[in-house]
């Protein structure tokens, strides 16, 4: 039952991805409705406001979060589309390694910045 | 046994994923669900890029968000804003439907025949519209904030 | 009365003779029809007046054998199933099915439909083998219990879910939906224990995942089997199974007794004798 697993994993990082990038584009591009609600967003993309949030422990963690969720729903989406463009057992295999290694590579290098920005 | 003659291929390929004929309305959000996924992915490895590599410095980040202010840029973020509001209703859709949930139960096929889509059409067409509001809440933050 | 009308109808059929070309090309016929015409009924006028050659494979004319499956304006559709009038056109497109090998003209070769359709085992599979080898009774199932596959046990296997599907446009190794549906068919049937095997197949990576609900397949199908619903129950039962969460956990007993709310009948005699029979020596 390993694709099984594997699919029912795409359901819920996607349900999880839509709650946390939801907050995530609400903060970032709805700051006028925001201030109008009393809720300040210190203008999202200044240089002080990312550092701000960089340095709050639950901001790091709902991007650290985030990110996880969004990369596994998205490269075990893009693996389902090139599974059907391609049915040689090797490639699939090929397949599966590349994106599992630029995952983890792509986890890796979006979490060690915003730790390092977190700790400095 | 051998083959007198070779046989046709006939696999519609890639062209088989957007084109359907007359097909019902699913069978193009399924399309739409590729493209706008495909879509999302793409900016996320640029956003992704961006947001670590020039964060180390004052300069260089607010250089780049100078860049990204430009009103072309704005609009290319508003289309990711609409393809999230799609992807992430017809998503929830996908969800249900593929769980088995609002699909029905297997009826005798007596024509003419209505399957089990078209059974829940109604509402299930109004969670995936609910995207077209949640994109005019954000246009008119995209128009005030410029 | 009103005298039946005949209005002519042009035919582009593509044609595709592997002895002679491996290229297509449209063939071009003008065929008188009249009301309540099907496509089929044309296509033999076609073969009986104006081109002998003309290759397609056809048996029962109502819908019932699966044979005359065909891209009719560009929509999948059983050619004996659709009438002219109702395309509205006064031109008709006919095509053989995509996303299968095509033999000659609108023939095309079915053989991966039939391969997949047994790959899924489409019959019952009892855990007690003797009883199912040698049955003593009648395997009982309620009117609810046959009523929750009764619509998929309708197929006719035309392939016309198989061209409607976008995933068996690219895929060729993807079970598609006809055998897919048949996998829920037999795994919901009361009487089969089967499910673990199935399943494997099911799971596997030219399985069931590779469906993402484009729902074409129970659009087109021509007889109102609704292949998208029955692998979505499908998916439903394997994510259940796997999680063991979703829905109630039947575990198949190894033997599963028949219930016999009526006195046992004795199995019928044949009518036939056949002397290698098992049960007679």
């Amino acid at each position: 039952m390993k694709n099984a697993y594997l699919w029912l994993a795409q359901l819920v990082t996607g349900i999880l991805v839509a709650v946390t990038l939801g907050i995530h584009m609400v903060w970032m591009h709805l700051d006028n409705i925001l201030s109008a609600l009393g809720i300040d967003a210190n203008e999202p993309t200044s240089w002080s406001s990312m550092i701000q949030r960089s340095r709050d422990i639950v901001w790091a963690t709902l991007y650290i979060a985030l990110l996880a969720f969004v990369l596994y729903h998205a490269l075990y989406g893009l693996r389902n589309i090139l599974f059907e463009l391609v049915q040689s057992r090797g490639i699939r295999r090929a397949v599966t390694w590349g994106i599992l290694a630029f995952g983890i590579l792509a986890f890796a290098w979006g979490t060690y910045v915003p730790v390092i920005l977190l700790i400095k | 046994m051998r083959e007198p003659h070779p046989k046709r291929k006939n696999y519609l390929g890639i062209m088989g994923w957007i084109w359907g004929g007359n097909y019902r309305i699913e069978r193009y959000l399924y399309t739409l669900h590729r493209v706008t996924g495909l879509g999302i992915l793409l900016f996320f490895l640029v956003h992704l890029c961006v947001t670590t590599f020039f964060r180390m410095q004052q300069q260089s980040w607010e250089a780049a968000m100078e860049i990204l202010h430009n009103p072309w840029f704005k609009l290319g973020e508003y289309l990711v804003v609409l393809a999230f509001a799609y992807h992430s209703l017809n998503g929830l859709r996908l969800i249900i439907q593929e769980l088995g949930f609002g699909m029905g139960k297997p009826a005798p096929p007596i024509y003419p025949y209505r399957d089990s889509l078209r059974k829940s059409r109604r509402w299930s067409m109004a969670l995936v519209g609910t995207a077209a509001l949640i994109a005019l809440v954000f246009l008119y933050d995209f128009l005030v904030g410029g | 009365m009103k005298e039946l009308s005949s209005k002519n109808i042009t035919f582009k059929i593509r044609r595709y003779n592997p002895e002679k070309s491996n290229k297509t090309h449209f063939a071009t016929f003008v065929v008188p029809t009249t009301r309540g015409m099907t496509v089929l009924d044309a296509l033999l006028y076609i073969k009986e007046n104006l081109d002998s050659t003309l290759a397609f494979r056809t048996s029962c004319r109502m819908a019932i054998c699966g044979s005359c499956g065909m891209l009719i304006n560009k929509y999948p559709h059983l050619a004996c199933h659709t009438q002219i009038e109702e395309l509205k056109t006064k031109t008709v497109t006919v095509e053989p099915l995509p996303n299968l090998p095509v033999i000659k003209d609108l023939v095309v070769d079915l053989s991966p439909l039939f391969e997949k359709h047994k790959l899924v085992k489409p019959y019952i599979i009892r855990a007690d083998r003797p009883e199912m080898d040698n049955p003593t009774a009648e395997f009982a199932q309620s009117p609810e219990e046959l009523e929750s596959f009764l619509q998929f046990t309708y197929c006719v296997k035309c392939g016309i879910c198989i061209s409607a599907c976008p995933t068996s446009a690219t895929d060729k190794q993807f079970l598609g939906p006809q055998a897919l549906a048949q996998c829920y068919r037999y795994c919901t049937d009361s009487r089969d224990d089967g499910e673990r095997e199935r399943f494997l197949l099911a799971d596997s990576e030219n399985g069931i995942w590779h469906c993402h609900l484009a729902g074409a397949c129970s659009d087109a199908c021509p007889k109102g089997v609704d292949p998208a619903l029955a692998i979505q129950l499908l998916k439903r039962q394997l994510v259940a199974r796997a999680t063991n969460l979703l829905g109630k956990r039947e575990l198949t007993p190894l033997v599963t007794p028949p219930v016999h709310s009526k006195p046992k009948l004795p199995f019928p005699q044949f009518t036939v004798n056949d002397k290698t029979d098992a049960r007679e020596g």
